[in-house]
């Protein structure tokens, strides 16, 4: 049996679902870094996932949707930077409101342009990027199986969340906008004294985490499920959340964490054609992502340090 | 944003006397203005849909018999997200809470079908409350001593809890048939209609005594908001509260628990959302199924926001969410305007609240042309 459950595509598939969430997560560390509390994650991303797959379905090209998905996020997340940056309102109080907004908004336009709830028709998705086959038998063909089963499977999204993680890594910890990035979420008024605007910086980084949630919906429905579902987020983007923290407001850390929570959820999923072996109902495989969710954010970091203004409106003069 | 000192105080006191009263009202004008033009971006018609949805809530006693039947819940619902705010909490996951609430009244009330309802109900009240209670626990307890931030963890709570719905509804507590859900409550355990206190003859005499679907449980949602009223104000568990919601740092230097105080409030809010649960079970749907609750605990989050948490407010907020809930099938059936627009006003009178800063801009801006058009 456990040859049956380690395979491959255990493993491919948990990179393929670590994908959306490590996206919002880095998108939430960015957000964080810069002093601004991000519950909107799943709102952003349930925007980017349904004018994704509206595009698509208009116009029978999927990279066009992903494009459209990631303005969409930076749209719903520039009302975020309004209300959290100018407006001084309560970071996680205008975050509730957007991921009701983008329930709502989604709701609304499903049955406006395609007259019913539920599901959207099926879209063409993007496609793996590499196209190997098998490699012979013998011990270099098993090598070679789980090389290109766990690795070389995948669509271009999968790659691009992993050039992204080490990309904003090295951005964040290399680079001056990273200095200020950090800066702004610990020490704000430094930077305003240093002459830097706070409010640009922290719009910049809230639209960066609307990209990168945009585009975590976009890899939920043009890669992944090919159909919009009402309300089919459920739950990533507090996931995602909470893998930025047990990433602890690094990008790598998040992608970890992301693929740890991907593992999870792949892991369930391959466990419950085994019913007969492990006795449980599927309701308890399907609740283990949330699970782990608690857990980690309870046992395993312990008490977790964010930036030091997260969350504090800044206030200039 | 320093406030202008050189204001006079009638003017001060004006300005106080609006942003408790007035701000909310305007918020919820705003909200329905902005939902008009989605509405009319659309293509429909915002007058018809509206009429629609008003003649829906309250065009008689049976739809104003539904707009009380939806504010019920929605009163306890955001009684739970008020109560944790005042102690600077956000309960995220009272829909959770809730389900746990009306889970263990819909099996406890089977349990207990053959004893008399004056033992029957107020047993299942509480342990309804208690269930929502003890499912705001753990939350409760991570973020006291560990720091876990309530937002995720009560929000991962509610997805736990709609799957141990499912699976409970499903398998082990299931009714005969092919519908996942629990055997009906017996009469003994069901809070009575609001018309059954009343004889024939009185709503013949009186048509509109007959609220059709409303129950009783708004006398229990009502006496829990006076409740909590009297514990905010009055009670040194209310008084504890406050201070760490307005300061947890001061609270603590004036010998108040932050963390006791913060298991406390986590759970009396999860209480007041388990209370929601059982109400809706015992009084609507008499048996408890998958997704019972359709987001009551999330509509709670506006309810609160839109009272500023006062108890007594919340009331008034409920009923207007009740009232858009109760004549949002209307507003679809009669105008075809989809009931989602709901959700997106909702949205947006959260948003109008929150963002006190609009108002604020408006109000500093009025008073420099004022300032400068009294020259």
């Amino acid at each position: 049996m456990l040859s049956d459950i380690i395979t491959p595509d255990l493993f491919a598939a948990a990179l393929r679902m670590a994908t959306p969430l490590a996206l919002a997560a880095i998108g939430g560390t960015i957000c964080e870094r810069s002093g601004v509390v991000n519950i909107a994650l799943e709102g952003i991303m349930l925007i980017g996932a349904f004018f994704g797959t509206a595009t698509v379905l208009a116009t029978g090209s999927p990279w066009l949707g992903v494009l459209v998905a990631v303005l969409a996020g930076v749209g719903i997340s520039a009302v975020h930077a309004l209300a959290s940056v100018n407006l001084r309102t309560d970071q996680v109080v205008s975050g509730t409101a957007i991921n009701l907004l983008a329930l709502g908004l989604t709701g609304f336009l499903m049955e406006l342009w395609y007259g019913h709830p539920g599901t959207t028709q099926p879209i063409p998705t993007l496609q793996p990027v590499f196209g190997f086959g098998a490699m012979g038998d013998g011990f270099l063909g098993e090598v070679w199986r789980w090389i290109n089963g766990v690795f070389l499977s995948h669509t271009p999204l999968v790659y691009l969340a992993v050039i992204i993680a080490v990309g904003a890594h090295w951005a964040m910890y290399h680079t001056r906008w990273g200095l200020r990035l950090r800066a702004l979420g610990e020490h704000p008024r430094a930077v305003d004294t240093a002459g830097v605007s706070v409010a640009r910086g922290r719009w910049m980084a809230v639209l960066m985490s609307g990209a990168l949630g945009g585009l975590a919906g976009a890899n939920l429905s043009i890669e992944q499920v090919g159909v919009f579902q009402e309300g089919f987020t459920n739950g990533r983007g507090f996931i995602a959340l909470a893998a930025n923290i047990f990433g602890r407001w690094t990008p790598i850390g998040s992608y970890l964490a992301s693929l740890l929570f991907g593992f999870a959820d792949a892991l369930q999923i391959k466990l419950q054609p085994f019913r007969d072996v492990i006795d449980l109902p599927p309701e308890f495989f399907l609740m283990v992502p949330y699970v782990v969710t608690v857990v980690v954010l309870a046992g395993v970091i312990g008490r977790a340090v964010g930036p030091a203004q997260v969350g504090v409106p800044y206030e200039k003069g | 944003m320093s406030e202008p000192r050189e204001a006079v105080p009638a003017q001060r006191a004006w300005m106080s006397a609006v942003q408790k009263v007035g701000m909310p009202i305007i918020s919820t004008v705003l909200a329905i203005g902005v939902g008009s033009l989605i509405i009319w971006i659309a293509g429909y018609d915002p007058g018809a849909a509206f009429a629609a949805l008003f003649k829906g809530a309250f065009g008689g006693p049976r739809q104003t018999g539904e707009t009380i039947l939806r504010s019920t819940p929605l009163i306890l619902a955001g009684l739970a997200v008020g109560y944790g705010f005042r102690a600077g909490l956000f309960n995220i996951g009272a829909e959770g809470q809730l389900m746990m609430g009306g889970l263990l009244a819909a099996w406890l009330g089977v349990q207990m079908a053959a004893l008399p309802p004056m033992v029957t109900i107020p047993t299942l009240i509480v342990a309804a409350a208690l269930a929502g209670a003890a499912w705001a626990f753990i939350p409760a307890i991570l973020k006291a001593r560990i720091g876990a931030h309530e937002v995720i963890t009560t929000m991962m709570f509610s997805h736990i809890a709609r799957y141990v719905v499912a699976w409970l509804t499903a398998g082990p507590i299931k009714a005969p048939g092919q519908i996942p859900q629990t055997v009906s409550l017996t009469e003994s355990a069901q809070i009575p209609r609001i018309q059954s206190l009343f004889s024939e003859g009185a709503i013949e005499a009186f048509p509109y005594l007959n609220l059709g679907r409303a129950h009783l449980g708004v006398l229990i949602a009502i006496a829990a908001a006076v409740g909590i009223w009297l514990v905010l104000r009055y009670t040194t568990l209310g008084y504890e509260n406050r201070a760490v919601g307005l300061s947890p740092w001061a609270a603590e230097t004036a010998g108040i628990s932050v963390q006791w105080t913060t298991v406390k409030a986590l759970c009396i809010s999860g209480a007041l959302a388990g209370l929601a649960g059982g109400v809706e079970v015992m009084g609507l749907h008499h048996r408890i199924f998958d997704q019972f609750s359709s987001g009551v605990g999330f509509t709670g989050i506006a309810v609160a926001l839109l009272a500023k948490n006062h108890p007594l407010g919340i009331i008034a907020a409920a009923l207007l969410f009740g009232a858009l809930s109760a004549g949002s099938g209307t507003m679809q059936l009669e105008a075809g305007v989809s009931q989602k627009i709901i959700l997106i006003i909702q949205a947006l009178v959260i948003f109008f609240v929150a963002a006190e800063g609009i108002v604020n801009w408006f109000i500093r801006k009025r008073q420099k042309e004022v300032a400068s058009g009294a020259e």
